[in-house]
């Protein structure tokens, strides 16, 4: 009892010395409970490994997409410049040329894989015709091509055909080579998908 | 002695016909064309044209009037025109006697008097070899700054010409025509058969081409891109309303080269595109009746009617052959003649049929072989084309298109000096360029406007 009379007064003289501030020391930090610095770095290490690891196989994950990606598109747009490429044509002729026929044959199978895929056949003349005769001149063209795909099987329904004459040059220029560029056939995608043949 | 002398002069008579007609000039030359004799002299009566005098305020417009008319008449190649007398010579009273002198054998006199809120031109056209007025007219001219102040002149050119010759004239007349511009796009323009007037009537900034008149000169019809499908469809425009009106022939292909028919209820046109290809009937007035008048394989395009609408010249490479050729048929389809010259071994391309509004003369253009350029022919239908005419002998010559006179053609022409719209007189060869400088296609000459 006494002891505990003597104590209070010591904490009470305690406290009004702190109150006022002086010079008396601050509280020692807490003792370690038994975790040392190192093994508390050596964990957060190894979080910060494990989220790396993570995010690397994340990041391989996205780059072996955008590999697959640009292939697909790759192929996609490959695909579609060989489905685009331009036929030509001999002088005041309708036939398919031997170079024609490689280019129309190089479409098949992705004709074949794109059911969907639908096609305006432009045929265009040079200038050397007649005007209205050349309308005419350029839709053959159009159908010869429709045709010689016909015979590969390729539906009729995949295609329109339409001639622009002499009147969309692709060179306006007026000698031999310009008129070979000229006479030709262009195809257009004006609806459906390209599908390329791996994917079947 | 005396033969080797015989010789010689035969030699030399023959050199410069064999120089007259060389080599080149035969293989290119179109067969069934006579060489040497181009035209028939025909005789041009001197005509003359008295200043026109003004009354009651038209002083001022006359002499633009009579100015209007001179020119018509020049351009009719139907007379020497002679040069008119100072108006301070000319009297009241027409001295016979002088224009007789002068070599006159028409004078043309005027005068233009106010009337209302326009003028009235009182026409004379004087015969001065039997000293007497043979014709007068009145016709009604606008203001000036009216629309149809020159087409007014140009209806009182056009009866003096029916008045000495009973035929149509042509100076009441449009041409409409595809123009090219630098875009690539065409647009229809037309002129006034005189070259002047010059107006841009389609705004569509697509292909817009072989524009038609409808034979009582109130609408154009012609094919255009400028739709929703972007395919070629016929429409047919209101040139008063300006409203247009697309063609529904509920058929896929190409649909180009509209003509009418005489009547003007009809229409013939071509569809393009595989087994369809072929020249189609349409009943517009009905809106019905979509009829396929000829085709197969082959490709049929620029029909054009005789003027009884019975027949219907037009445009095939039926031949399997890279040369098509003109062809006519019964307006209903059936059995087609060959008109243009046929010859194997030297086969022409011959393109482009047009129907004289009279008579039975098809003008077109072609070639011998596959290259070169085209000059404009004439052929007789009613002979099966057998008797043909060149008309054109230099520069490029295409799409001829008969003025209302079944006389003039005009077509787009190039020579060293210009490309553009010429007028040629198919009885004596005259030429002129109407339109000079544009990249112009397919003009289509009017009916008489009035």
């Amino acid at each position: 009892m006494r002891i505990k009379h003597l104590l209070m007064p010591a904490i009470a003289a305690t406290l009004v010395l702190s109150a006022c501030g002086g010079s008396a020391e601050p509280p020692a930090p807490p003792e370690p409970t038994g975790e040392t610095q190192a093994e508390i770095d050596e964990r957060n290490d190894s979080i910060a490994a494990a989220r790396a690891a993570e995010e690397a196989r994340l990041e391989a994950e996205a780059a072996a997409q955008r590999r697959e990606d640009q292939r697909m598109s790759d192929e996609a747009d490959e695909a579609r410049s060989t489905l685009e490429a331009v036929v030509q044509f001999d002088y005041d002729e309708a036939t398919i040329t031997a170079a024609s026929e490689r280019l129309l044959r190089a479409k098949l199978p992705i004709l074949r894989a794109s059911p969907t895929i639908r096609l305006r056949l432009e045929g265009h003349a040079d200038e050397r015709g007649s005007t209205e005769y050349n309308l005419a001149l350029g839709n053959r063209r159009a159908v010869a091509v429709q045709e010689f795909l016909a015979g590969f099987g390729i539906s009729a329904n995949v295609f329109t055909t339409t001639s622009f004459g002499e009147e969309r040059p692709a060179v306006n220029r007026s000698d031999e080579a310009a008129w070979a560029q000229n006479r030709r056939v262009e195809f257009v995608i004006t609806g459906g998908q390209i599908v390329t043949s791996e994917d079947n | 002695m005396l033969r080797s002398l015989v010789g010689a002069a035969l030699v030399s008579v023959l050199v410069p016909v064999w120089w007259a007609s060389p080599l080149t000039a035969q293989i290119d030359s179109i067969p069934g064309v006579t060489l040497g004799l181009l035209y028939e002299a025909e005789f041009q009566p001197a005509l003359a044209v008295q200043p026109f005098s003004g009354r009651l305020g038209g002083e001022t417009l006359a002499p633009r009037v009579e100015a209007i008319i001179a020119r018509d008449l020049r351009y009719s190649d139907r007379f020497e025109i002679m040069d008119s007398l100072p108006a301070s010579l000319v009297r009241d009273e027409i001295d016979y006697q002088l224009w007789d002198q002068l070599g006159a054998v028409w004078l043309v006199s005027g005068s233009l008097e106010g009337a209302g809120s326009g003028f009235v031109l009182v026409l004379e056209l004087h015969d001065v070899v039997y000293g007497e007025i043979r014709e007068q007219g009145r016709f009604p001219v606008p203001d000036a700054g009216d629309d149809d102040f020159r087409m007014a002149a140009h209806v009182a050119a056009d009866a003096i010409i029916e008045w000495i010759y009973n035929e149509p004239g042509m100076a009441a007349s449009r041409i409409v025509f595809s123009r090219r511009t630098d875009d690539g796009n065409q647009d229809l323009y037309v002129i006034d058969s005189d070259g002047e007037n010059f107006k841009r009537i389609t705004h569509y900034n697509d292909l817009t081409m072989s524009p038609t008149w409808s034979p009582d000169g109130t609408h154009i019809a012609y094919s255009s891109r400028k739709g929703a499908s972007g395919l070629p469809r016929i429409y047919e425009l209101n040139l008063e309303t300006l409203v247009e009106t697309p063609l529904d022939a509920g058929r896929d292909g190409d649909h180009n080269t509209p003509t009418y028919s005489p009547n003007g209820n009809d229409l013939a046109f071509s569809i393009t595109g595989g087994a369809r290809s072929g020249i189609f009937f349409y009943d517009w007035a009905r809106s019905c009746c979509l009829t396929q008048l000829s085709g197969g394989r082959w490709d049929d395009i620029s029909p054009t009617y005789s003027p009884d609408g019975r027949r219907i010249a037009f445009n095939s490479n039926r031949l399997g052959t890279p040369f098509p050729q003109i062809y006519v048929m019964p307006a209903t389809g059936g059995a087609a003649d060959l008109v243009s010259p046929y010859l194997h071994g030297r086969e022409g391309y011959y393109t482009s049929p047009d129907w004289a509004p009279v008579g039975d003369h098809v003008a077109f253009h072609g070639r011998v072989g596959r290259r070169g350029l085209y000059n404009i022919l004439v052929a007789d239908v009613s002979d099966r084309g057998r008797r043909l005419r060149q008309l054109t002998w230099e520069g490029n010559n295409e799409d001829p298109s008969w003025a209302p006179d079944g006389r003039h053609l005009v077509f787009v022409g190039r020579r060293d000096w210009g490309t553009g719209l010429m007028v040629v007189d198919t009885a004596t060869g005259t030429y002129r360029m109407l339109l000079r400088g544009i990249d112009v296609r397919l003009p289509d000459w009017s009916p008489p406007l009035r």
